[in-house]
């Protein structure tokens, strides 16, 4: 008798609780592993992306949250919000938790479809624990920003805001088309692009801009989360790899969607563009500056160059987006400035200090494009005034952005897409969200755009107020931040003279 | 005496999210609450699944028993994701801590030959019987309605991959680091007559669409299969002075109790629902009828095997089975 090694023990823990069953068809039990065309022939060459037993996960688990709530608790209780860099920072943090937790909670819950359905125990187990880590994200950012919640404006309502508001359906979209599609298409859209080609994109950002702008508990949040996400990226290369392998015919499959999938999560990065350079006072990097090197350098220069072993090519539409590097930032922050009387967070113009910072990052294109809107922007708020954008935006029928980007190589036209199904006509913001639905339009025709909802008068009235009524925002959440009711009560909490 | 530390405060401007005060009142939600409550969104879905266009990404109509309000059930354990696997590592280690003893003291080893026999080919193969409990269970995690029910579910879950784990390290240890003998335990769960019944029923329960209903049809089976084998046999086994045994099984009792706590709480509001409660005892007494009769006779075709141990398991198994009638009778579930 041979002891069991590290890795007999591990699938002997794992996939051999597996069994072959006999009284039903195993086709009734796994019913969603056939329909979208992927071709699986071994499962036994599927190599688990990390080898932690139920009992080590707990250990680990528990430890960290430990640590964890210590850092929360003790930040509470010494009224730590006060040593931020600025309140206004934290209009990062309402983009967060009204956009990203929900995609955590989101992410649960479909692992958990993975953690069932799925036709080998291996990825099973792989995907239940990453089931149960992304509740743990969900709860402990809830957690994290519970506490600004009693002194801040914007984190109150944000489940409802999440299913509701125009910009928060940019990433519910996202995630529900993930949610909804099939098994392996969920895990190249959500393991690959999401957490492997991309989080450091989407994720990541927040969690520096907290540990520079002083908010302790985020920062720790994001440390604490590091290892789960570790073995979350691994899972994401696994799946690809194995899928590529098992059979020539899945390759073009999974290109197509390595190609939709890369496309639906950079546009879902636009948000985090406009927070990076331009919601955080002090500034990490810029998001072109980021671009450059967690997906120009770690993933064009070298991710893609392992894929080509497999036929696989850069994403279809990548050179878009490598092009408008230096407006994005720009042109999405502005259109949140424009229609922040509609957001759960407030907007301002740039200081002096920001203007410089902004200057120097974006050299071909701020002081020429950009920095003249600011200008202007300071002007009516010097004349007592606040720009705002009169009306409703047009948005993007598959990312649900409004068509604010410009066209490749002209940065002063607004690309403007269109595509006719069943007779009726459908706007995108580029040809990167075109092609995605003239794929699959049956899909994308069923999409809950919060501007038609409004005109279909499904969103508690016409007029603005009963919108932003409907959407759970109260005074003080939203439009400018100078003079908000933030950051009045920043200035009173900081007022030495008073003391 | 104590001293008294000077510290600025800034008043609250409020007291918790707004979701949970009009929920509960003007008060500070704890953490359970923060961690549960409204999460799983309700309205305003994108797009329907590929893999079953009937039906919202998160619908009522997944099961056919309903709460009219979701949150009218909550957790009694209060088992968030934190305090949950607090309480699991804890389980876990005793575990191991009794796994690692008997193994420096051979104690497994030396275990007289009807309690080895029973250990390899009966005890040993519920590790299938935890893994299937694993995927019915996991049904509920994705699709009950409500973040309570299913994070009660997905933790419920993941307590019996736990179970099958903890059962496969008792079969590793008992031959020393090999796996043979979990070969020899799988063998068992596909051929051996007397485990059919089990192998059939949980089968079959994989094939239901309803996550509810299916988890009810494991929980009867659980209601017997439970006290019979981490209780009932632990008493024979201190009895006959196999404490071996006992020491392994008294983590999945603990565990058994923890698990009552909150299905007996779902069951409860169920029942007591104000618009749904008649339709779901019906519901329920209906499935409970079916299969609280078929896992009766699959865990008594089971337990002829423990009768080398104990004589009388058989009479065993039929008290557990009418005490578990009785146990669903005072929740309100009268089987027909």
């Amino acid at each position: 008798m041979a002891k069991l090694s590290m890795k007999e023990r591990y699938a002997a823990l794992t996939r051999d609780l597996d069994w072959d069953f006999d009284y039903v068809d195993s086709k009734e039990v796994f019913p969603y592993t056939t329909f979208e065309g992927i071709k699986i022939h071994d499962w036994s060459k599927w190599e688990d992306p990390f080898r932690l037993t139920v009992d080590s996960y707990f250990k680990y688990q528990a430890e960290k949250d430990r640590r964890l709530y210590a850092v929360l608790d003790s930040f509470a209780q010494s009224q730590g919000h006060l040593s931020l860099h600025e309140a206004r920072y934290l209009n990062a943090m309402k983009l967060f938790l009204q956009g990203v937790t929900p995609l955590e909670y989101a992410a649960h819950r479909h692992f958990a479809f993975l953690a069932r359905f799925l036709d080998s125990g291996g990825p099973r187990f792989a995907a239940l624990c990453q089931s149960i880590d992304e509740l743990r994200h969900a709860q402990t950012e809830i957690h994290t920003l519970s506490n600004y919640n009693k002194y801040y404006s914007g984190f109150h309502s944000w489940p409802k805001m999440h299913d509701r508001v125009w910009y928060l359906s940019v990433p519910k979209s996202f995630f529900d088309d993930a949610i909804s599609s099939g098994p392996f298409e969920f895990l190249t859209a959500i393991s690959f692009s999401f957490e492997y080609l991309l989080t450091n994109l989407l994720f990541v950002p927040f969690m520096s801009g907290a540990s520079f702008n002083g908010d302790l508990p985020t920062m720790t949040f994001g440390f604490s989360a590091q290892s789960d996400e570790s073995r979350h990226m691994t899972l994401g290369l696994e799946s690809i790899r194995f899928l590529l392998e098992q059979d020539p015919d899945n390759v073009p499959i999974v290109q197509g969607w390595i190609d939709k999938w890369f496309w639906r999560s950079y546009r879902v990065t636009a948000l985090v563009a406009g927070m990076m350079d331009y919601m955080l006072p002090r500034k990490v990097m810029s998001w072109k500056e980021a671009f450059e090197l967690y997906f120009e350098e770690q993933m064009m220069g070298s991710l893609f160059k392992d894929l080509a072993y497999y036929g696989i090519r850069p994403p279809a539409h990548v050179g878009d987006a490598i092009a408008e590097k230096e407006h994005l930032s720009h042109q999405v922050y502005w259109t949140l400035y424009s229609f922040s009387f509609a957001a759960a967070f407030t907007t301002t113009v740039p200081d002096p200090a920001e203007l410089e910072w902004l200057s120097q990052t974006y050299p071909e294109s701020f002081d020429k494009l950009y920095r003249p809107r600011w200008e202007r922007a300071a002007e009516i708020t010097e004349g007592g005034g606040r720009f705002f954008f009169q009306g409703l935006p047009q948005l993007c029928q598959v990312c649900q952005i409004p068509m604010l980007f410009t066209e490749p190589g002209d940065p002063t036209t607004i690309c403007q897409r269109h595509s006719n199904f069943n007779g009726e006509n459908f706007d995108f913001c580029s040809d990167g969200c075109k092609s995605i639905f003239d794929k699959e339009p049956e899909k994308y025709i069923q999409a809950w755009l919060p501007v038609h909802q409004i005109f279909q008068g499904n969103c508690g009235g016409p007029s603005v107020p009963e919108v932003l009524d409907w959407y759970g925002i109260q005074e003080g959440d939203n439009a400018e931040y100078l003079g908000s009711k933030d950051n009045l009560n920043w200035l009173s909490w900081h007022d030495d003279s008073a003391k | 005496m104590s001293y008294e530390v000077k510290q600025q405060v800034v008043a609250p401007i409020r007291n918790a999210f707004t979701y949970l005060i009009e929920r509960n009142g003007d008060r500070p939600a704890t953490r359970y609450e923060e961690a549960t409550i409204d999460l799983q969104p309700t309205e305003n879905f994108h797009y329907r699944p590929l893999w079953d266009p009937a039906h919202e990404i998160y619908d009522v109509d997944y099961s056919a028993l309903k709460l009219s309000d979701p949150y009218s059930f909550l957790d009694p354990r209060q088992y968030y994701y934190f305090p949950y696997v607090v309480n699991r590592a804890g389980l876990l280690e005793s575990f191991g801590a009794s796994l690692s003893y008997l193994e420096s003291r051979g104690l497994l080893a030396a275990l007289d030959s009807s309690w080895s026999e029973v250990m390899s080919h009966e005890i040993l193969p519920l590790r299938h019987y935890e893994a299937g409990a694993q995927l019915i269970t996991q049904l509920g995690s994705r699709f009950a309605y409500g973040t309570s029910i299913e994070q009660a579910a997905s933790f419920s879950a993941f307590d019996r991959m736990g179970l099958a784990q903890m059962i496969s390290r008792v079969g590793i240890s008992l031959e020393s680091g090999s796996s043979e003998i979990l070969g020899e335990a799988k063998h068992a769960w596909i051929s051996s007559p007397n485990l059919q019944g089990l192998r059939r029923m949980v089968e079959e329960l994989l094939i239901e669409g309803d996550w509810a209903i299916a988890l009810m049809g494991l929980d009867q089976i659980d209601r017997i299969i439970y006290p019979l084998v981490w209780m009932h046999l632990d008493d024979v086994a201190v009895k006959s002075g196999a404490g071996a045994f006992s020491l392994i099984a008294q983590h999945f009792a603990t565990w058994y109790k923890d698990q009552r706590k909150w299905l007996d709480a779902l069951i409860r509001a169920w029942v007591a629902d104000p618009v749904y409660g008649l339709a779901n005892t019906a519901i329920l007494s209906e499935a409970v009828t079916t299969s609280s009769r078929r896992a009766e006779r699959a865990v008594a075709e089971f337990a002829e095997a423990f009768r080398p141990l104990d004589a009388n398991c058989p009479a065993t198994v039929a008290e557990l089975a009418s005490a578990a009638r009785s146990a669903l009778s005072a929740l309100g579930i009268e089987g027909k």
